[in-house]
C-alpha cells in the first residue's frame, strides 16, 4: 500500500539533530566549536561521524586516535543502531541531542573497538543473518549471493533507500499459509536492567491463526512495560521514536518498522512525569 | 472485518501520524539550521586558514596590531638588507661569469685563427697533391707512349728476324746449290778420268808391251792392279776407303795393295839433271811415288807440289793444299793414288792424286806430325808426333783407333808387315807390333833419330842419326853389330835430315847440311860420292825414285835439284 511504502520512506529517513561537543579536558590548540548534525535513525554512530572527526582533529594536537562518543556519562555502545541509542538515552530530553565527543581514555570495558568500516559492517550482516535465521531458517539470507549482501550494505552506508530496500524486500517476503515469519526478530532494550536487551522466539501468528500484536508481544516479554488499567503511564514504549498502539499486528510492525538489520528494535522508557 | 479494517488504518494513520510528528519536531526544525551552521562553520575555518597562512596573527586582535606593523617594517628592513646583500653576491657573480665568458671568446679567437691557418696548410696540401697527380699523369702517359714504342720495336725485331730466317734459308739453298754443283763437277772430272784412263787402257791392251828395262817392270806390275782400281772408282769417292773384294783369280790381295817393286841395280847419280824452285819457301820433304813417275814435295809454304819425271826432267802436275801449316812428311800409298802428308798444323792429311782439295783430314795430335805412313793394314795409317804419341788410324772411319804413348817425341816411322818401327828423340828406335799395339823392341841409337829408312827387302833398316852416322841395322837378326856409316863434311842438318837407301840396298843416301849428297857404298862402307854445289843450303830430304835411275834432292832455300848418272 501507499501508506506503507511512506512508512518505509520515513523510518527510512529519520534524522536526530545532534550536537557533538568536545570534551574539555581534551588537549587541543583551541577552543574547538561544536559540531551540529543530524544524524539517520537507522544508521551507525561510525559510519556518520566522519565530519566530526575530521572537525576536532583540526584543533586536537594528538593524531589519529580512535573517537568515542559519550552522553551525560554514558558511553555510547557504536553497534546498536543512532536511534535506538537516542530513544533510550535521549528520548524525551531537549533537542538537539548533545552528545561529548572524547578521543581519550577509551572505556575498553564498556565499548568495544571500532578500528575500521568493516567490523560495522560484520555486525551489520551478522544481525541481518541471525534475523534471517528467526524469519526464514536462513533459506532467504542464504539463496542470495554475496553482491546482493554487500548491496544492503552499501545502500546502508550511503544511504540509498532504493538500493537497500531492493534486497530487503526478499528478507520481507513470507508464503501464505504461514501468515508471516517463522519468528519474529526483536529486541526490547531497557533503560534500568542489568540484561541489555531481551530477544526471545515469538510467533506472530498465535496458533489459532489470529495475528498477534504489540500487546501481546509485550505482555509476553515485558509485562510491567504494559499499563495497567487505572494506573498511570509508567512507561513508553518506543519504536523509532514513536509510539505505536498496542493493536498494531507484529507481523506488519516487523515488516515495516524494522531497523535496516531486519530487527525490530523496541525501546521501552520510563514516561516523562511533565 | 470492517473494525479491523478500521482498527488497521487506525494503528497504521496512528504511526503515521506519529512518525509525521516526530520528523517535524525532531528533524524539519533544526534542518536548516544545522545547515546554516554547518556552512558558517565551513567559512570560519576556511577564512581561518586563509589567514593563517599569510599571516599568523589574528585580525581581530587590533591591539597588537601596531607592534605587528612594526615589526613587520623592522622584518621588512632586515630582508631588505639581506637581498641587497644577495644582490652584490649576484653582482660579483655576474662579473666572474663575464670575465670567464671574456677568456672563453679569446680562446675561440684563437681556435678560429688556429683552424684558419690549418684549413690553409690543408689548402697547400690539396694543391701539392692535385699537382702530384697531375706528374703522375704525365709520367703514365710518357711510359704509355714509351710502351707503344717499344713493342713496334718488338714487332719489327720479329719481322727482322723472320727475315733473316728466310736469308740463312736462301743462303744454305745456294750453299747446297754450289755444293751440288761442286758434286757435280767432281763427278764429271772423274767421269772424264774413267773415260780417259779406259781410253789409254783400250790404247794399252791393244798395243804391245815391251820388257826392256827394270824400270818398267815395276811400273807393269804396278800397271795391273790399276785398272781393277779404276773400275770399282767409278762410283765415286768414297768408294776408295771400301774394303776391296776379291777381284782377280790370279794375283794374291797382298800383291794388289802392295806390288813389290823391284830394281835389279841402283844407278849412282853423278850429275844434277834438273834444278829447280820447286816451292816458295823451304821444302822440307821430297817423295817418289812407287810407280817413280810421280815426285811429292812439300815445304814450309803449306802445299805439296805432284811432279811428273818423264825422260829426265820434271813437270809440275798439281798442287795439293789445305795444310795450314808446313809440310813434314810425305808418303805416296802403294799404288799411287793417294798422297799422304804430315803436317805442322798437327794433323795428318789425305789428297787423292790430283785433287787438290784433301779429302781426309786425321787430327787429333796435340803437336805436329812428324810422319804420316801408310801401314801394309790396308786403309790403315800410322803417324807419330812431336806429342809423344803413335797414332793409328782407320781411314774408312777417318778416326783413330790406336794411340800408344811412348816416352820419346817420334821423328821418324817406317812400315813393315805387322811391325812399326819408330825413332824417337831419346836415341831410341821402339818396334812395335801393330797389331798390339804394343812395343816389343827397343832398340838403342848412336844419337837422336832424325830419320828412318826401310830397304826395299825389309831386312835392313837405316837410321839416319843426328850424331852425323848413319846405321844399317839387320832387322832379322836384330843384333846390335850394326855397321856405321860416317863421312867428312857430313853434317846432319836438322832434326829431320832424311836418308835413303837406294832400291837394290846397295848405296845409301843423305843430304848434308853444307850442301852436298854423299852417297856411301853398303858393300863397301867407305863413301861412294859426294854431290856438292848445287845446294845452296842444307839439305832437308832426299828421295831415290824406286827404279834407281833417279834421286832428288830438296834442301831449305826452295831448291829441288833431281840427279842421275846419266
Amino acid at each position: 500500500m501507499a501508506d506503507d511504502k511512506d512508512v518505509l520512506r520515513d523510518v527510512w529517513f529519520g534524522r536526530i539533530p545532534t550536537c557533538f561537543t568536545l570534551n574539555p579536558d581534551e588537549a587541543t590548540e583551541r577552543e574547538a566549536e561544536p559540531y551540529y548534525l543530524l544524524l539517520p535513525r537507522v544508521s551507525y554512530l561510525p559510519l556518520v561521524t566522519d565530519k566530526v572527526k575530521k572537525h576536532f582533529l583540526k584543533v586536537m594536537k594528538a593524531e589519529d586516535v580512535e573517537m568515542w562518543f559519550e552522553y551525560e556519562g554514558t558511553p555510547l555502545k557504536w553497534h546498536y543502531p543512532v536511534g535506538v541509542l537516542f530513544d533510550l538515552h535521549a528520548s524525551n530530553t531537549v533537542l538537539p541531542w548533545s552528545i561529548t565527543v572524547h578521543f581519550k581514555s577509551f572505556p575498553d570495558q564498556d565499548l568495544l573497538h571500532c578500528p575500521s568500516n568493516s567490523v560495522v559492517e560484520a555486525h551489520f550482516m551478522s544481525s541481518i543473518k541471525e534475523a534471517d535465521a528467526l524469519k526464514h531458517k536462513s533459506q532467504v539470507i542464504n539463496d542470495m549471493q554475496k553482491k546482493d549482501h554487500k548491496q544492503l550494505w552499501m545502500g546502508l552506508q550511503n544511504d540509498k533507500f532504493d538500493q537497500f530496500w531492493a534486497m530487503n524486500r526478499k528478507l520481507m517476503e513470507y508464503s501464505t499459509e504461514e501468515g508471516g515469519f517463522r519468528y519474529i526478530p526483536f529486541r526490547i532494550y531497557q533503560t534500568s536492567s542489568d540484561r541489555p536487551f531481551i530477544q526471545k522466539l515469538f510467533r506472530p501468528v498465535s496458533p489459532e491463526g489470529s495475528a498477534h500484536t504489540l500487546g501481546d508481544l509485550l505482555n509476553e516479554m515485558y509485562p510491567d512495560a504494559l499499563t495497567r488499567d487505572g494506573e498511570k503511564k509508567r512507561y513508553q514504549v518506543l519504536i523509532h521514536g514513536i509510539e505505536p498502539l498496542l493493536e498494531t499486528p507484529l507481523q506488519w510492525l516487523s515488516e515495516h518498522l524494522s531497523h535496516p538489520d531486519n530487527f525490530l528494535h523496541i525501546c521501552v522508557v520510563p514516561a516523562p512525569t511533565d | 472485518m470492517d473494525p479491523a479494517r478500521r482498527s488497521t488504518e487506525t494503528w497504521r494513520s496512528h504511526i503515521l501520524r506519529q512518525l509525521k510528528h516526530r520528523d517535524l519536531s525532531q528533524t524539519s526544525m533544526f534542518q536548516d539550521l544545522i545547515r546554516f551552521y554547518t556552512q558558517l562553520l565551513e567559512k570560519t575555518s576556511l577564512t581561518k586558514a586563509v589567514l593563517s597562512s599569510s599571516n599568523r596573527r589574528d585580525c581581530a586582535d587590533s591591539s597588537s596590531s601596531l607592534s605587528s606593523l612594526q615589526e613587520q617594517t623592522s622584518w621588512m628592513k632586515k630582508s631588505t638588507g639581506e637581498l641587497a646583500y644577495q644582490v652584490v653576491e649576484l653582482q660579483q657573480k655576474i662579473q666572474i661569469k663575464t670575465c670567464f665568458l671574456q677568456d672563453q671568446q679569446d680562446s675561440l679567437q684563437v681556435e678560429k685563427r688556429r683552424l684558419g691557418g690549418v684549413s690553409d696548410a690543408c689548402q697547400t696540401l690539396q694543391k701539392q697533391v692535385d699537382h702530384f697527380n697531375l706528374e703522375n699523369r704525365k709520367l703514365k702517359e710518357d711510359y704509355d707512349s714509351l710502351l707503344e714504342r717499344q713493342r713496334w720495336a718488338e714487332s719489327k725485331l720479329r719481322e727482322q728476324k723472320v727475315q733473316e730466317e728466310e736469308m740463312l734459308e736462301k743462303m744454305l739453298q745456294l750453299k747446297n746449290q754450289a755444293a751440288a754443283r761442286m758434286n757435280n763437277r767432281n763427278e764429271r772430272r772423274s767421269r772424264a778420268r774413267q773415260a780417259t784412263l779406259q781410253k789409254d787402257l783400250q790404247t794399252a791392251a791393244r798395243s804391245k808391251v815391251t820388257i826392256d828395262s827394270s824400270s818398267s817392270a815395276p811400273s807393269s806390275r804396278s800397271t795391273s792392279p790399276k785398272p781393277e782400281l779404276h773400275v770399282s772408282r767409278g762410283r765415286g769417292q768414297t768408294r776408295l776407303f771400301r774394303k776391296r773384294r776379291g777381284h782377280s783369280v790370279s794375283s794374291l790381295k797382298e800383291d794388289l795393295l802392295y806390288p813389290v817393286g823391284f830394281c835389279v841395280s841402283a844407278r849412282v847419280p853423278a850429275r844434277s839433271l834438273q834444278v829447280l824452285e820447286a816451292h816458295e819457301q823451304g821444302i822440307n820433304a821430297v817423295r817418289f811415288s812407287f810407280s817413280s813417275d810421280l815426285l811429292a814435295t812439300g815445304g814450309t809454304d803449306r802445299i805439296v807440289k805432284l811432279w811428273e819425271l818423264r825422260a829426265g826432267s820434271l813437270t809440275h802436275r798439281t798442287t795439293l793444299d789445305g795444310s795450314t801449316e808446313g809440310i813434314t812428311c810425305i808418303e805416296f800409298d802403294p799404288m799411287g793414288q793417294k798422297v799422304l802428308a804430315a803436317s805442322y798444323d798437327r794433323s795428318a792429311l789425305l789428297w787423292r792424286v790430283d785433287d787438290s782439295v784433301p779429302k781426309v783430314a786425321l787430327t787429333g795430335h796435340s803437336r805436329k806430325v812428324t810422319a804420316a805412313k801408310f801401314t801394309r793394314v790396308s786403309n790403315q795409317v800410322v803417324t807419330g808426333s812431336l806429342d809423344r804419341t803413335v797414332r793409328l788410324w782407320d781411314l774408312q772411319r777417318t778416326a783413330c783407333v790406336q794411340q800408344v804413348e811412348v816416352v820419346s817425341s817420334c821423328s821418324d816411322l817406317v812400315c813393315s808387315e805387322n811391325i812399326i818401327i819408330s825413332g824417337h828423340f831419346d836415341c831410341k828406335i821402339r818396334v812395335w807390333d801393330s797389331r798390339l799395339a804394343s812395343c816389343t823392341q827397343e832398340l838403342p841409337a848412336q844419337g837422336r833419330v832424325t830419320s828412318l829408312d826401310l830397304s826395299s827387302d825389309r831386312r835392313q833398316l837405316l837410321i839416319c842419326c843426328r850424331d852425323d852416322c848413319l846405321q844399317l841395322v839387320d832387322l832379322r837378326r836384330w843384333s846390335n853389330e850394326r855397321l856405321c856409316f860416317r863421312a867428312e863434311g857430313f853434317k846432319c842438318g836438322s832434326d829431320s835430315t832424311r836418308a835413303v837407301m837406294s832400291p837394290d840396298g846397295c848405296y845409301l843416301a843423305a843430304g848434308s847440311a853444307d850442301g852436298a849428297v854423299y852417297i856411301w857404298n853398303v858393300s863397301t862402307g867407305t863413301l861412294e860420292t859426294r854431290l856438292p854445289d848445287k845446294h845452296s843450303s842444307s839439305i832437308s830430304a832426299v828421295s831415290w825414285s824406286p827404279s834407281g835411275e833417279y834421286v832428288v834432292s830438296v834442301d831449305r832455300s826452295r831448291r829441288a835439284i833431281l840427279w842421275s848418272d846419266i
